[in-house]
């Protein structure tokens, strides 16, 4: 994809320099390779090392306050998850939280690129820059600005909903089991539909203008550009962009603890959550770490069924 | 061909209209946000709510400012963003230029295993660095915690930088290695220069996402001393009646910062972003 013609590694002079500086290091044959080691270093030392070892501790018996010596039990944390009900409550409101999220993102997303994207539309630039907003927000004070706005005594959200005569009384929607997860779902919506938007319209600005000029040609209507030009063009990187999307929403429990604590009961309970609190409340190492691989494990099926069906792979 | 004209406009007041009610749905909960701290306390917990202050003051910030710790806070903070760009841009411009520049064997496995790694659960990662932290000392330490942070950010710096090298042709390069440069020399001298604006642009991407980040740090650091300021504004939430006013005093500093920066990347920010993603 890239213009640039990638040279082979430089080959062995015949006569290697004594590699001393970094500049004679630069002429040696494994140049290509000296330059990648540091990042591989550090990537492997914080990042290969702990998955790894994070996976193992999953077979461990390793609980801080109780069993601070690590021992191995063998699946008999997986065990424990099999037959706890807040587990499988958690999977079910990942589920919800993963799919409602995705889409509701990306159909946001969707429609302000292509209203983004339309020639000749003028005075966009400051209405980008204030939808790009919200992504550059940080989860601990996008939390607070909606717990302010969706308060059930000062909430300016209930205000204009009773004054307009949508609602009767003030609804405490991050307090009631039927509103909540919708809540943190708006928050999230509000705090990543930009992401979606910032990627589809450069992948938008990426279609060639001379197709959509032939299809006018031939008296192709804009729903039919719409499903037969744009939307095939822009799949690998819907696809791209709703995996990324996708891993962030089902590993991120930030604004669950800002917002929920999982609760009320277990109406907003995901596993991210599941998994944090066994570790930063219950010191429970094995446990979180069992939590986090699974969720690594449907990470890893969703994104390989996902690219299969989606058939990006295929050309 | 008055009806072609008469759609185009149609669709051009639909765009408008979506675009503006984005734009409101964006930025509304911040300006909110901004008007609120600039009310007092008394004015915030009414039972009419006031719109717009009728008492506007920066006393809220004031107090914010003064009170014990805050300025520690944002200190923090800032040290250990400034750790973690500057371990990210020095392991990324490398890595990211040999992916670039040259093909060897496993190139394609190793980007994919760069993007592969964003898929880790958080949880995952953080216990054995916990762990590791601990053992080597660092368990609480700004720099700790930035290595830490740069488990994240490395790859991505790495995408965003060999998009931006990818850009830059390498014949300036073999024309400065005629000139008598070492490999080494040319990047110093000719492709750093010339790839400012992305380097610039990672750099704030990378500080602008350790500036924000939660997770790992109420995990990380538990002493006054290293807490970074989005740990300390959760913490201020008490049990019973919300501090609003100083809620969103502190909301709105912390904020100006990513903001500016933000502004001054803009355009190679997300060029590069795009360049990383979209390019497969």
């Amino acid at each position: 994809m890239s213009n640039v013609d990638r040279v082979a590694a430089p080959a062995r002079p015949l006569l290697a320099p004594p590699h001393w500086r970094i500049a004679d290091l630069s002429e040696s044959s494994r140049w290509a390779y000296y330059l990648l080691v540091p990042s591989l270093l550090l990537v492997a030392a914080v990042a290969v090392y702990p998955v790894a070892s994070g996976v193992w501790l999953s077979f461990e018996r390793y609980n801080l306050l109780r069993s601070p010596v690590p021992t191995f039990i063998g699946l008999g944390q997986y065990a424990d998850l099999w037959t706890d009900s807040t587990f499988w409550t958690s999977v079910r409101n990942t589920a919800v939280w993963v799919t409602v999220g995705a889409a509701s993102q990306f159909l946001l997303g969707l429609v302000t690129a292509l209203a983004l994207n339309r020639p000749g539309l003028r005075g966009v630039g400051a209405l980008r820059i204030g939808l790009l907003l919200p992504w550059l927000m940080p989860s601990v004070v996008a939390g607070h600005m909606w717990s302010l706005l969706l308060d059930s005594r000062i909430g300016v959200v209930n205000d204009v909903l009773v004054r307009t005569g949508v609602l009767h009384t003030y609804v405490a929607w991050f307090a009631q089991a039927e509103t909540a997860m919708g809540a943190v779902l708006v928050v999230d919506l509000w705090r990543s539909f930009p992401f979606f938007t910032l990627l589809l319209v450069a992948g938008l600005q990426g279609i060639p203008e001379e197709l959509y000029e032939a299809a006018e040609v031939d008296g192709a209507n804009a729903w039919y550009r719409f499903w037969r030009i744009t939307l095939p063009l822009l799949t690998p990187v819907i696809v791209a962009a709703v995996i990324l999307r996708v891993i962030g929403l089902v590993n991120a429990p930030d604004l669950m603890i800002i917002l929920t604590h999982g609760g009320p009961g277990l109406a907003t309970h995901v596993l991210s959550l599941l998994a944090f609190n066994d570790a930063y409340t219950g010191f429970d190492f094995g446990a979180a770490a069992a939590v986090g691989t699974v969720m690594l494990v449907l990470l890893m099926v969703f994104t390989s069924l996902y690219v299969r069906v989606s058939g990006v792979t295929r050309d | 061909m008055g009806s072609r004209a008469q759609t185009r406009r149609f669709y051009d007041a639909v765009a408008y209209v979506v675009l503006i009610a984005a734009f409101f749905f964006a930025v509304f909960p911040i300006l909110w946000t901004l008007l609120t701290s600039l009310k007092s306390n008394a004015d915030i917990v009414t039972t009419e709510i006031q719109y717009l202050p009728l008492r506007p003051s920066f006393e809220n910030y004031a107090t914010l400012w003064a009170q014990a710790g805050f300025t520690a806070m944002f200190f923090n903070s800032t040290v250990v963003t400034i750790l973690t760009v500057l371990v990210c841009l020095s392991v990324g411009v490398t890595g990211a230029y040999s992916l670039s520049r040259y093909s060897f064997p496993a190139r394609g496995q190793l980007l994919l295993f760069y993007l592969l790694i964003r898929m880790f659960p958080a949880v995952l990662l953080l216990l054995p660095i916990f762990i590791a932290l601990r053992v080597l000392g660092l368990y609480d330490t700004h720099i700790g915690l930035a290595l830490a942070y740069s488990t994240l950010l490395t790859p991505v710096s790495i995408w965003m930088l060999k998009g931006f090298f990818d850009t830059i042709p390498p014949e300036l390069e073999d024309a400065a290695r005629i000139d008598g440069c070492t490999r080494a020399g040319a990047i110093v001298r000719v492709v750093l220069p010339l790839a400012r604006p992305g380097v610039a642009a990672t750099a704030v991407l990378v500080a602008i996402s350790a500036w924000n980040e939660f997770l790992f740090a109420l995990m990380l650091t538990t002493s006054q001393g290293i807490r970074t300021w989005p740990v300390g504004l959760q913490l201020m939430v008490g049990e019973y009646q919300l501090p609003w006013g100083l809620l969103t005093a502190g909301g709105i500093i912390s904020i100006v910062p990513i903001v500016l920066f933000f502004a001054l990347v803009q355009r190679a920010l997300v060029r590069g972003l795009t360049l990383g993603a979209v390019k497969g």
